[in-house]
């Protein structure tokens, strides 16, 4: 750390460095969310399928957010496990219009609690319940009960339906989220 | 999905390598495994699920197709579906692939699940005698009684069989022939025959994504394989047999291979370039159920047994059943190199074999009547089942299962089948198996004689002995007796117990003797005569006496103990006693 750096921190004004990892299964989503939280003018038009993660940069009300948008294809799952330690914030992002692999999501978001390196910690989760727009789009009620949210007692957790395409329900969430960084670190 | 019974929980415990995506018991879909299929029919990485369902049998054929969990259309069939396949059929873009019906004698082609094309199968040679009985009774030279006996004629003796025209009206009553006559005269006799399979075979090229022939079999025997865009017959093969479930690889223009197993419990390998079938794998029960995996072929039998066979009819093994097989599928998952076959049986269970090791076992809450493993919406390894009932079973394997290789199904342990160190073949071991095989003959005869020989003297030897009465059982009717003696003591004195009993069911035994035989330079005996009472039947009468042993020189001999009746020379019992020698007491 330069000089600098430590004098800006010392005054306050540098943004405190929050790292999250945003997860859930192949298209859902995730990256089409983190573009929308990017300023306009950083957005990208097209989405293309995420191969291994891409790192993404956003600075939200007083807080630098470093997003690894993680690619949800079964064959980069396995990569998930080696950020956790990192992340000190999660985004799980779920299709709610995948009525099928509603029951993978579950089978993933299990095996991330039950990671060693996430399980004692009280990080905190915030869901998507995306895909809003869809006809036959479950709400997030339903979808908290089909993943058995309630049963997250020892990590602070919210779910928001959301529309990612359109941007809607997303802000709510990162304000939950951000609330949620502020308290554990002060 | 909320309404997933508790039985269908219960049965994710007992295999946690599958998610229970989706159940559904009253999907009202009544098919088999030739009738399904995964395809993405949009060409937008979504795959759907094409089912040909047969409906009641009678009515209600349709053509379904799911999304997820949910019916995405439908379409009416207009006969039984054989079989359905989807197949890319040409090179346009986007590349969606074209669904085949087959049904009958007909191949719907359907086209983004409209209506494309329809094949017919050639039509057969028809008889020219029942042509001109047909054309006799169309000018009324003939009336409908001698149209049938000719008919009949005709159906017993040709070669080539009657049309189904004829076959109907043979069927029919007298007062109703005259009306099928003058329906039916007009129209030319023709002989058409069933499509009984379908399958798929690569054109020209490997990829997943390459343009596919169509290869349907007859209920003739024979097999078509069909241009892909033209529908024109390619290649014509013929069987032995009825074919009836059928499994293609390779490429049309390069090098293929249909397996095909049939009505007749045979199962047969044709390759290109050979119209007759190469290798001949006769089953010794019917199959119900053909899988190729790899370079193997997996059938399922009637006799609850699953083998393995090479790809030229070598038999590598069997694996027994509990339960008879309903359908059988190949479970590949490219993306773990990973194949399995997926045996569905008639006790609610669909079995995962690999080789003959049963990997997995999955309880279903019906039984399962055809099976598909594949891509499923965005889920590549997902197990689709419907069952007896109609209903539709969605399982999605989960991204963390590892299955062993180790067999699940109890019996021998792994060491029995290591191989032992086994020595190699001395010459005298190989010289002595060349002698047993070059006189193998004369080694059985000269064996058989000896045997013979043995036998012989053993029964002469038996006879002897029961005629001299030498044998301590009795086997005279009037005086069937049994003895043992025991002899106690260490000499010089020592007690002979004799152990006499009456065998006969009810009579009892009198006046019976007992005597003995010795050296009377070696022992002395009390009395050597004894008088026996009367034997009551299945009694035991112990009759005790002392021997004295006279020689101090240690040495033994025989005593002869005799069963005599009064009045008969000849002993009805004789035993030989082996005296124990003397050890006398250094007092």
């Amino acid at each position: 750390m330069g000089l600098f750096d430590k004098l800006t921190s010392w005054l306050g004004l540098k943004k405190k460095e929050v790292n999250v990892l945003c997860l859930g299964l192949d298209n859902s989503g995730k990256t089409t969310i983190i573009n929308q939280l990017k300023p306009s003018n950083a957005q990208a038009q097209d989405i293309v399928p995420t191969i291994g993660f891409s790192i993404e940069k956003f600075k939200s009300s007083g807080l630098s957010f470093t997003v690894f948008d993680m690619s949800g294809q079964g064959r980069y799952r396995n990569l998930w496990e080696h950020y956790y330690k990192d992340g000190h914030a999660i985004i799980y992002v779920i299709d709610s219009g995948d009525k099928l692999r509603m029951v993978v999501a579950k089978d993933e978001l299990d095996t991330l609690l039950n990671h060693p390196d996430i399980k004692h910690r009280r990080i905190p989760i915030l869901f998507f319940a995306n895909k809003m727009d869809l006809r036959d789009a479950l709400s997030a009620v339903t979808v908290s009960q089909l993943l058995c949210l309630e049963n997250i007692k020892d990590k602070p957790w919210h779910i928001c339906a959301s529309d990612a395409v359109k941007g809607e329900g997303l802000q709510e969430g990162v304000e939950w989220l951000q609330d949620q960084i502020r308290a554990m670190k002060t | 999905m909320s309404s997933v019974p508790q039985e269908m929980k219960d049965t994710s415990v007992a295999c946690s390598k599958w998610l229970d995506a989706h159940y559904d018991p009253v999907a009202n879909l009544y098919t088999f495994t030739s009738c399904i299929a995964l395809s993405d029919l949009h060409g937008d990485g979504d795959n759907k699920l094409v089912v040909g369902d047969l409906g009641t049998g009678v009515c209600n054929m349709k053509l379904k197709v799911y999304r997820g969990t949910g019916l995405l259309s439908e379409s009416t069939l207009l006969d039984l579906p054989t079989g359905l396949v989807s197949f890319l059929m040409d090179l346009h873009e986007p590349r969606t692939p074209a669904v085949a019906v087959a049904s009958g004698p007909f191949i719907y082609v359907y086209k983004n699940l409209r209506p494309y094309f329809k094949f017919t199968l050639p039509s057969l040679e028809v008889n020219p005698l029942e042509q001109d009985v047909w054309s006799q009774a169309k000018e009324e030279m003939i009336d409908p009684m001698t149209l049938k006996e000719m008919l009949e004629g005709i159906r017993d003796k040709a070669e080539i069989p009657l049309s189904v025209r004829s076959l109907r009206y043979l069927m029919l009553d007298p007062q109703e022939m005259e009306a099928f006559v003058h329906l039916h005269k007009d129209q030319p006799i023709r002989r058409q025959t069933v499509i009984t399979c379908i399958g798929t075979l690569k054109k020209n090229m490997a990829d997943d994504d390459a343009v596919s022939c169509l290869v349907i079999g007859t209920e003739n025997s024979d097999i078509y394989i069909l241009d892909p865009e033209a529908f024109t017959i390619l290649c014509k093969m013929s069987l032995p047999s009825t074919p009836t479930f059928m499994d293609v690889t390779g490429q049309f223009d390069v090098e293929f291979r249909i397996t095909v197993a049939c009505r007749n419990g045979n199962i047969y390998i044709l390759r290109r370039d050979s119209p007759k079938p190469k290798y001949c794998i006769e089953l010794s029960s019917h199959p119900v159920g053909l899988v190729r995996i790899g370079r193997n072929v997996v059938v399922g039998c009637t006799h609850e047994t699953l083998h393995g066979y090479t790809q030229k009819g070598k038999k590598l093994w069997t694996a027994y059943l509990p339960a008879a097989v309903t359908t059988m599928a190949l479970m590949d998952l490219p993306a773990r190199a990973f194949q399995a076959v997926l045996v569905a049986l008639a006790n609610c269970e669909v079995h995962m074999y690999r080789d003959k090791n049963l990997i997995c076992t999955i309880k279903t809450p019906d039984v399962v009547t055809s099976i598909c493993f594949g891509r499923y919406g965005r889920e590549d390894g997902t197990l689709l089942m419907t069952t007896k009932g109609g209903g539709l079973i969605v399982k999605i394997l989960k991204r963390t299962a590892v299955f062993d290789d180790k067999d699940s199904a109890p019996g021998p342990p792994i060491a029995q089948s290591i191989r032992l160190n086994v020595p190699k073949k001395t010459k005298l071991y190989v010289d002595q198996t060349l002698r047993e095989r070059e006189n193998a003959v004369a080694m059985h005869r000269a064996f058989q004689m000896d045997l013979s020989r043995l036998r012989l003297a053993t029964a002469r030897a038996y006879v002897k002995a029961l005629e001299s009465s030498l044998t301590p059982v009795s086997e005279s009717p009037t005086e069937p007796l049994k003895m043992n003696a025991v002899v106690q003591g260490l000499g010089p004195s020592f007690k002979l117990t004799l152990n006499i009993q009456n065998t006969a069911a009810c009579r009892p035994v009198m006046n019976i003797a007992i005597s003995f035989l010795y050296d009377e330079n070696l022992y002395s005996m009390k009395t050597a005569f004894f008088k026996i009472p009367l034997l009551v039947p299945g009694l035991n009468y112990p009759i005790d006496t002392f021997v004295e042993c006279l020689s101090d020189k240690g040495i033994s001999d025989v005593i002869k103990v005799f069963v005599l009746r009064e009045g008969r020379s000849a002993p009805l019992l004789t035993a030989h006693i082996n005296m124990p020698k003397r050890h006398d007491l250094t007092l």
